[in-house]
């Protein structure tokens, strides 16, 4: 949690269990077979200079871009799945507000400043996710508590871009 | 607040959640009719993540009661229920576990173990405190908890839980009860034990 992973070993998976309000961010370099995840907990990072990396969405986005680069990923060929930002509990405590709907927005807001496009995701509702990433396949599925793995995105059929589409 | 406690904050802390919950054990044991024994608890302050990690693992399904606290100090109380427990517990009350009734019961235990909990703690600590309803969700450990823990922790990177465990005698039924301040809770709490 608030820890990021990268891989460009095509047999390796990487998994966040348990997301409630938390956001498995994953950025894929599919040409590559590059893969990124981090548990992303909190939208801003404020004054938490020494909280880990993938902990706050503003500073998991450069980190994770940082960490696929430097396995061999391009940056321009990134794509990002999202999963997670649920509210669990309706606590009605006035100040606090949804944290789960905060972190997606904050999620969002970074993949764009970056212009990493977002091609699928799974956020809101009240259910807690298990997201598994295939590095391989850059196949991703998503878990509900007590369900069963769903693919949200990629695997062996997956379109390949042909054409590029220039910058957002 | 500061990020780290001292050991005699924590065992201030500690002292605080083993008069809540022996407080909380007499009041199920009632409920039961039946005797209920109690751990040493822990206080564990620990970076958020950790803290998540330190409850139990983060694929296990449990079934949870939560209980907001709020007034002079701002908390969750949290009861904590493997699938079978919550079974074994609802049977013992006459309901189904699983089903709206049986999400009643346990809504109700909560209810009644953390006002019991926290009544302790008000007149230990000299502070005004009230619950709000109780909410019953089953779901992955690990998003129960990192959900509730970002919401106490707020900006700060380490989360206060005070853990107990509660187990019934003559059935196979434990529960685990956490007290979750928040960062400004913990604070308060500790200026009124004398310990700030």
């Amino acid at each position: 949690m608030g820890e990021l992973a990268v891989s460009a070993s095509a047999d390796d998976e990487l998994v966040s269990i348990g997301l409630g309000s938390c956001i498995g961010l994953t950025l894929i370099d599919r040409a590559k077979a590059v893969a990124a995840l981090a548990h992303v907990m909190l939208p801003n990072s404020a004054a938490d200079e020494s909280a880990p990396p993938g902990k706050y969405a503003d500073r998991a986005v450069p980190a994770l871009i940082a960490a696929a680069e430097q396995a061999g990923a391009r940056r321009v060929r990134l794509e990002a799945v999202i999963v997670g930002g649920a509210q669990m509990f309706k606590l009605g405590s006035g100040s606090t507000l949804d944290v789960g709907a905060r972190n997606t927005a904050a999620v969002r807001v970074a993949l764009d400043a970056a212009r990493i496009p977002l091609r699928a995701e799974q956020t809101g509702g009240s259910r807690g996710r298990t997201v598994r990433v295939h590095v391989g396949t850059a196949r991703v599925t998503v878990k509900e508590a007590g369900g069963q793995d769903v693919a949200l995105f990629g695997g062996a059929r997956a379109p390949r871009p042909t054409t590029a589409t220039g910058a957002r | 607040m500061s990020t780290d406690f001292t050991d005699l904050q924590l065992d201030a802390l500690r002292e605080v959640a083993n008069i809540g919950s022996g407080n909380a054990a007499t009041a199920l044991a009632q409920m039961l009719g039946r005797e209920v024994e109690l751990a040493v608890p822990r206080a564990l302050a620990l970076p958020l993540a950790d803290a998540v990690d330190a409850v139990g693992p983060a694929d296990a399904s449990r079934s949870a009661v939560v209980l907001p606290i709020f007034g002079d100090l701002d908390a969750i109380v949290l009861l904590l229920f493997s699938d079978a427990d919550a079974a074994t517990l609802c049977s013992l009350l006459g309901v189904e576990a699983g089903t709206e009734w049986g999400d009643s019961a346990l809504g109700e235990i909560g209810n009644i173990l953390g006002t019991s909990y926290i009544n302790a703690l008000a007149s230990l600590a000299g502070v005004s405190i009230e619950p709000r309803p109780p909410h019953v969700v089953t779901d992955m450990l690990g998003a129960i908890v990192a959900s509730l823990l970002t919401e106490t922790a707020g900006e700060t990177d380490i989360a206060l839980v005070l853990d107990s465990e509660l187990d019934v005698q003559g059935v196979a039924c434990s529960m685990s009860f956490l007290l979750l301040p928040t960062a400004g809770g913990v604070t308060e709490l500790l200026a009124r034990l004398g310990m700030g």
